[in-house]
């Protein structure tokens, strides 16, 4: 398969201008890349919501209603944003952030409407219908906004060669149902944080956080829902340790990521280690609908492990970047490094916790 | 299915491409009902599908699935748990270091 960084910006801008996106004047071309996966189907399909039947109409019915249809669009509340004022840095780091949203919720689509065509049990394609709906609404929200900076979005992926990778449906549900739900935890905390620091609200489309995370609220209610029609999923003694694994490598990687967006957080006037923790208190007090076990946050180890965590992985890029026999040790000394702390995370004891008998929740925060 | 070996068979499929507003989606269809498994490459020939601001296209074309062998499909099925972490907002990227020269290509998954 070609490799897509391969093709630098501007060979990708000078191909596709002409006859890409020219109403937005594009001064740069993002080409989304997102991944394509396969799962098991017949699984899949066997899966019978009968035991949560009266639970699983109600929210679906909801996702039916479709009560965000009309949100996503831009009204007097969109301001003007001066792009051409931004701190340059922001800015680098501003796009990347809405491209990254935009890769996620563009991937998230990629993916829910493959289940929902390959499968033919009726409720979860019907899930997956709506799942698809949401992501490329939100998707087209992002790019619209992403327009307004001069960038395009090329979907030209399709033509490239694509291997299909494998996740286990049991898989796709602790990771989709966490990426829903810390999705709401970390847009909801954004947007209650310039609720009441307006000034720092540096982009209009932070405006939208609010139902837009309701969304994935619900998507990740559906799952949750899901994972109540198989007990084994959430109760045998591997699968908990699989829960386990699943939270310590989303929280993180969370915090990796966020702590490379200093800019970003410095305009929202956001501590990112506060943030951080706000995020993960949210999204453990939620997942209690489902998970027997909660990763302890507030262990005297956490943050320490984390930063040791974050300095490694920084090392294994600038050994990458170095380059030569030096910068090839420096990478493989770091990644031992995080594989180290990784694993005193995955071990700081867990908090074992009782998933209340109704599954359900309703955003709250 | 051969262990080893890579079998390849062109399939005619529809692809979509939305790029409004309301939906940015892009899709792509066998049309003669094929099925995709663990560690299976997808070509679609001809040129990228680019539709404009506004517009939803469609068009048929002609794409190459390149089998993955036994191996490599039961290679796929014990690993490709682990690139789970795409299915994250904030983990589409290699990239720590936003400061550095623009990027063409990225990779990820799912809100």
């Amino acid at each position: 398969m070609k490799d897509l960084s391969d093709t630098t910006h501007g060979e990708l801008h000078a191909e596709l201008s002409d006859r890409f996106d020219t109403t937005a004047m594009a001064t740069e071309t993002t080409l989304l890349n997102p991944r394509f996966y396969t799962t098991d189907f017949d699984e899949m399909d066997r899966i019978d919501v009968t035991p949560v039947r009266e639970a699983w109409d109600t929210l679906l019915g909801q996702m039916k209603s479709d009560p965000n249809k009309g949100h996503f669009k831009k009204t007097a509340d969109w301001d003007k944003v001066d792009w051409d004022g931004m701190d340059p840095a922001l800015r680098v780091e501003f796009i990347d952030f809405l491209v990254s949203s935009c890769t996620a919720e563009f991937s998230g689509c990629v993916l829910y409407k493959e289940m929902k065509r390959r499968g033919s049990n009726a409720d979860i394609c019907e899930l997956f219908n709506y799942m698809a709906r949401d992501e490329a609404r939100h998707a087209g929200f992002i790019n619209d906004a992403l327009r307004e900076a001069g960038v395009a979005v090329n979907l030209g992926f399709l033509t490239k060669a694509k291997k299909y990778t494998y996740f286990r449906p049991k898989f796709i549900y602790y990771a989709t149902y966490l990426s829903e739900k810390i999705g709401y935890a970390r847009y909801i905390t954004i947007f209650r944080h310039l609720e009441a620091n307006p000034d720092q609200r540096f982009h209009p489309i932070f405006k939208w956080f609010r139902e837009w995370c309701n969304d994935e609220f619900s998507h990740g209610e559906a799952f949750a829902l899901l994972m109540r029609t198989d007990p084994k999923l959430t109760t045998s003694f591997v699968n908990k340790l699989w829960i386990r694994f699943f939270l310590t490598a989303v929280y993180s990687t969370m915090w990796v990521r966020d702590h490379a967006r200093v800019e970003f957080h410095k305009a929202l006037g956001v501590d990112i280690d506060w943030y951080d923790q706000e995020v993960y208190r949210k999204t453990s007090a939620i997942a209690r609908q489902v998970f027997p076990v909660e990763l302890d946050i507030d262990h005297p180890r956490w943050i320490p492990l984390l930063r040791r965590m974050n300095d490694a992985m920084l090392d294994m890029e600038r050994g990458k970047k170095a380059g030569g026999v030096g910068g090839w040790l420096k990478h493989k000394t770091a990644s031992a490094r995080a594989m180290l702390a990784f694993a005193g995370l995955y071990l700081i004891p867990v908090k074992k916790t009782v998933p209340p008998a109704n599954v359900r929740m309703e955003p709250s925060y | 299915m051969p262990l080893f070996t890579k079998q390849k068979e062109e399939v005619p499929c529809t692809v979509e491409v939305s790029h409004r507003f309301e939906s940015l989606h892009a899709h792509v269809r066998f049309d003669n009902g094929a099925v995709v498994h663990p560690g299976d490459e997808v070509l679609v020939h001809g040129a990228p599908v680019m539709a404009a601001y506004g517009e939803v296209v469609t068009a048929q074309r002609i794409a190459t699935i390149t089998r993955a062998s036994a191996l490599e499909r039961w290679w796929t099925r014990l690993t490709g748990d682990l690139d789970f972490m795409e299915l994250c907002e904030f983990s589409f990227s290699d990239e720590l270091d936003n400061h550095s020269p623009a990027r063409a290509g990225r990779q990820g998954v799912a809100a």
